[in-house]
């Protein structure tokens, strides 16, 4: 059945390990199923030993399901060699050939991925821009930090141009300036018209990017949905932040209790339980002189979600 | 296909020359093979024949030792070094990376082996007690590299499943086998059970008879002058490496990554 804008269907995906001749298999994934859509950013998220990485292997046959299907680009089997060059992927960690060059390796990417010479040339020089390695093009892969490395998986996996680009755990390993520019490429794929499905320990950043996300644990989905929609619509506080700190006795003036807030340097942070409360304490503390420097209604955040989530489903797993 | 194919033997052919320790085997190698010069002049008897015998077998031992090092290393450091991950997931199929791997290793072999050749012919020629052109060496090498490329295929099925220390010893044991199953056949032969003669005819087609390369007696005596006694030994390991190579891919073709 072919299923317009649908990327990547996974059905009933179970996967186990052997752990040794006379031991009983470790069970990774559990039936687990998900979709991806077409120009989506997806992130999949769960602790160690969920079963992402797993996952992310058996979308690019480096492991094989016990049982379930994985189709890709509406319904198609993902073993083809067509199917395979419109996907790009960065493993966890990347290793690359260390006597190669960064140029050298993009190459041999390019040749695998059936690219001409000229093609891959001028897409080399393209990424190795955009992942700030246009420096670093003749020098061995050997003499890498782990940063560049990470940022050269990540050319390698764009440089054919793939529609679905499946990248593990991409920032790991990067400084504050490098995730930035990870999320900035990210945003700029979706932006092309891409998707992206990427597993990733970095909340913040699955929350900042994602359309959707997806939560293992313990091999099972245990959550799945749009980033608002997961986090959901109920505030649970107002969060009020005003200047100058006051008194009890004027807090209690402006018709606030003492132990509504607490001082942070020359502010006081307020935390209202509603919006009504939160009017009537905002008409208080301008009677009593207060400056109000914000006031944020505020949501859970997906971390919250997730533990949340994982919590109930009990302790982490031991096999990724 | 047939682009991956060469992308990827390529890839590692530039992997095996820059390896150290091949080029330390190489030049220790290429050590021995002069060597024979002044061994020649230690010797009784027929000199040149010395030179043509231990250098022959001195390419012989070297070239084992190189494609049974390389060999066993060549599938499974892909996979220690995870660097397989990225190969895989391009649109490459395990096979075209199995073929791939081998044909990369088995050139740089010819590489090796030639330049060994070429110093032993050079030493052979330059003696001056009975020294000649000995063509006979080049293809005894011919000989000695055919056996070295089925090495290779056998080292890397059994890298796809084993651990390189494992791999080393099971090639190394096919190795000293390979040369033994002629003896197979004939002691299996005068059995009076019939058990045990149809068990010693099916290790014998089973097990590789490296012996079909082995032309090293003829060159030292001098009884080898035409390259056509390489089509049969080409022929046999065409089919040989083929069935290794298929069982190789079939082993790989649902490997796990973990």
């Amino acid at each position: 059945m072919i299923h317009k804008g649908l990327i990547l269907a996974i059905e009933g995906l179970t996967k186990s390990y052997p752990t040794g001749f006379w031991r009983k298999p470790v069970r990774v994934l559990s039936d687990l199923s998900f979709e991806v859509r077409e120009n989506e950013i997806v992130g999949f998220l769960g602790p160690n030993g969920a079963g992402k990485t797993t996952t992310i292997k058996i979308l690019n046959r480096l492991a094989f399901p016990d049982a379930g299907k994985v189709t890709l680009f509406g319904g198609q089997d993902q073993g083809g060699a067509d199917v395979r060059r419109r996907i790009g992927f960065m493993p966890e960690q990347p290793y690359f050939y260390e006597y190669l060059t960064g140029g050298e390796f993009l190459r041999l990417c390019g040749q695998l991925c059936g690219m001409s010479c000229a093609d891959t040339e001028s897409r080399s020089s393209e990424l190795l821009a955009r992942v700030g390695l246009s420096g670093s093009r003749d020098t061995a892969i050997r003499k890498y930090s782990k940063g560049m490395m990470q940022r050269l998986g990540l050319a390698q996996a764009l440089l054919h141009d793939p529609e679905l680009v499946i990248l593990d755990e991409p920032m790991s390993g990067l400084d504050p300036m490098g995730r930035m520019e990870v999320r900035g490429i990210i945003r700029d794929l979706k932006a092309a018209g891409k998707t992206v499905f990427f597993s990733s320990h970095i909340l913040s950043d699955v929350e900042a990017l994602c359309d959707r996300v997806i939560m293992l644990h313990k091999g099972r989905k245990v959550a799945e949905g749009r980033v608002e929609e997961l986090i959901g619509a109920e505030t649970l506080y107002i969060e009020l932040v005003v200047s100058p700190v006051l008194t009890h006795d004027r807090l209690a003036a402006a018709g606030i209790p003492p132990d509504a807030g607490y001082a942070q340097g020359a502010l006081l942070v307020l935390r209202a339980p509603d919006n009504g409360q939160a009017n009537r304490w905002i008409a208080g503390l301008l009677r009593e002189g207060c400056t109000i420097l914000s006031c944020v209604p505020m949501k859970k955040n997906l971390e919250e979600i997730f533990m949340e989530r994982v919590g109930s489903s009990g302790a982490t797993g031991a096999a990724s | 296909m047939f682009r991956r194919i060469f992308s990827i033997a390529a890839n590692t052919f530039r992997e095996t020359i820059r390896n150290k320790i091949l080029y330390a085997i190489l030049a220790f190698a290429l050590f021995v093979i002069g060597m024979t010069f002044f061994l020649a002049d230690l010797s009784v008897g027929d000199f040149a024949r010395i030179i043509a015998d231990v250098g022959l077998a001195s390419i012989h031992i070297f070239g084992v030792i190189m494609a049974v090092f390389l060999g066993i290393n060549l599938v499974s450091n892909e996979v220690d070094r995870k660097t397989i991950y990225i190969l895989l997931s391009k649109p490459v199929r395990r096979f075209e990376f199995i073929f791939g791997k081998t044909f990369g290793l088995s050139v740089t072999l010819l590489l090796t082996t030639l330049a060994m050749a070429t110093v032993l012919f050079l030493v052979h020629f330059s003696y001056r007690y009975g020294g000649r052109a000995e063509v006979g060496i080049f293809i005894a090498s011919a000989g000695i590299y055919m056996e070295l490329v089925l090495l290779t295929c056998l080292a890397s099925l059994f890298s796809t499943f084993t651990t390189p220390v494992l791999s080393a010893i099971f090639t190394l044991s096919l190795f000293f086998v390979g040369h033994l199953t002629n003896y197979l056949y004939v002691l299996g032969e005068q059995s009076k059970g019939t058990a045990v003669r149809w068990g010693s005819r099916f290790l014998f087609y089973l097990l590789p008879n490296l012996e079909n390369f082995n032309w090293k007696n003829e060159v030292a005596y001098g009884g080898l002058k035409s390259f056509s006694i390489l089509g049969w030994a080409a022929g046999y390991l065409v089919a040989y490496a083929a069935c290794v190579l298929c069982l190789s891919c079939l082993l790989f073709a649902r490997k796990d990554f973990k």
